[in-house]
């Protein structure tokens, strides 16, 4: 609030996320490590064939295929970066004496977005395509 | 004097601080494993059954007879999959849903009008870190559906992600909207803005636009179009067995636990509660943790009787929800606390 930002004081609220983090990311393979040890093991070729209801897998799995789906993945880049200018003025609208101008110009910003979207719609781009 | 300056020093120690979120982080682990039995009973009784009985007073000992056999199984890797996404890609979903949980409260001690929240750091941008972190589990499991060299899987995984990019943005503005209303991007700071009057009042659509976005970012049914075990076999997560499998599981329901707080903590008033009641002592160590914590325990109940009630949708229904119906309604409730802010509410 003060408008100068305290580096050490960031940093300390950031060194229980490292904690965690280096726990979470050695929990799962030390509970793989217990499951190797606790576990039974019996080889057979039939067990580590790719599941697919008992029949044989034809061709791999990492085909190209249409996702029916990326224009919908195009806008949500540009949907989701407009969420993230929104958050630190969203932060500074209250209380800064600055509400109407800082208003009136996130609203032109959110007009230009909706009239992207309005067209996005009008293009039928956000359907799924068959 | 002297012991006040120490319990502060004990309190804003980050190593310390770091041990107690491991506190937490197992507290998490035990709370899973009662939603996952409270799931099976609920769903048995719904479905007019009796559920887990024989292990324990009414299948109580169920869930360490389930830990015990998931730690017994064999370890199987496929031979088509890629050994190395494979082993990693559990290690992603956990640390996901960890890295969310070092910014969430558990609570909160009023001790003489001083709020203590109950959390393992407090940062001044916790909503946007908590939204980040949340969206790492996608990778993980489009890393575990691509490894497994499995059809069905890849199915799921791109299902989810057609699902994911639809709803992260009706969630993001909600998320925004309630940052306005707090003034703040701190979780903390937002939970206590809300001492007088819930959000869930001030903005009844943000929450319903909040609460369906956010099952559907947990997959919960009607929204699990990953896994939708009829058609897809276990979609995502079929090639996964055992231990490894387990992983998946809990961190899907430590996901459940921590976005039902996420709903308490953005929308229905998180700790707060009138300051007569708190000003005793020991009322104000157990009266706001125990209010917050039953609201979770509610939002969780009606998440889960949501998933006995409601048939799944089909992908393209979730999206076209998400794009046509979830996203201007968002946009509206970001209308109506803009107006409510120039108004001066």
């Amino acid at each position: 609030m003060s408008g100068i930002i305290d580096i050490s004081n960031i940093a300390n609220s950031y060194i229980p996320v490292a904690i965690i983090l280096i726990v979470a990311l050695l929990m799962p393979p030390m509970t793989m490590f217990l499951v190797k040890s606790l576990s039974p093991r019996s080889k057979s070729s039939a067990k580590y064939t790719t599941y697919e209801a008992g029949s044989l897998p034809i061709g791999s799995a990492r085909i190209q295929f249409n996702v029916g789906y990326y224009l919908y993945a195009i806008a949500f880049v540009l949907f989701d970066i407009e969420v993230l200018f929104l958050y630190p003025w969203a932060t500074i609208f209250k209380g800064h004496g600055i509400t109407e101008i800082a208003t009136v110009e996130m609203l032109v910003f959110i007009f230009v977005v909706l009239f992207g979207y309005v067209y996005l719609v009008k293009k039928e781009a956000l359907k799924w395509m068959k | 004097m002297i012991m006040m300056i120490q319990i502060e020093d004990i309190i804003y120690n980050p190593l310390l601080r770091g041990i107690f979120g491991l506190c937490l982080m197992g507290g998490v682990f035990l709370g899973a494993m009662a939603v996952v039995w409270f799931e099976r009973k609920l769903s048995a009784d719904i479905q007019q059954r009796y559920g887990p009985m024989r292990t324990g007073f009414h299948g109580l000992l169920q869930l360490v007879a389930d830990a015990i056999k998931l730690f017994t199984k064999e370890d199987i890797i496929p031979k088509n999959a890629d050994r190395l996404l494979f082993v990693s890609a559990p290690i992603l979903l956990m640390g996901s849903v960890f890295l969310m949980l070092v910014a969430i409260p558990f609570g909160a001690i009023i001790i003489n009008g001083e709020t203590y929240p109950i959390v393992a750091t407090d940062m001044d941008i916790s909503i946007l870190y908590i939204e980040a972190v949340s969206a790492i589990s996608v990778i993980g499991i489009f890393m575990i559906a691509y490894s497994s060299n499995n059809k069905y899987s890849l199915l799921g995984a791109f299902r989810n992600f057609a699902r994911m990019i639809g709803y992260e943005v009706p969630l993001g503005i909600c998320i925004v909207s309630v940052a306005i209303m707090a003034g703040s991007l701190n979780i903390i700071e937002i939970a206590q803005a809300q001492s007088p009057l819930w959000f869930i009042i001030k903005q009844p659509i943000g929450f319903f636009v909040f609460f369906i976005a956010l099952m559907a970012d947990m997959g919960r049914l009607p929204f699990d179009q990953n896994e939708s075990e009829e058609e897809l076999i276990a979609g995502w997560i079929t090639e996964y067995t055992g231990m490894r499998f387990g992983l998946g599981f809990f961190a899907e329901y430590i996901h459940l636990i921590l976005g039902s707080m996420l709903i308490v903590l953005l929308f229905l008033g998180g700790w707060n509660l009138p300051a007569a009641l708190t000003s005793n002592v020991i009322l104000g160590i157990i009266l706001p943790t125990a209010f917050y914590l039953g609201k979770v325990a509610l939002v969780i109940l009606t998440i889960i009787m949501i998933r006995w009630a409601v048939p799944r949708y089909r992908i393209d229904q979730v999206v076209d929800l998400s794009w046509k119906r979830l996203l201007p309604l968002a946009l509206l409730n970001l209308g109506w606390v803009i107006a409510l802010g120039l108004l001066g509410v």
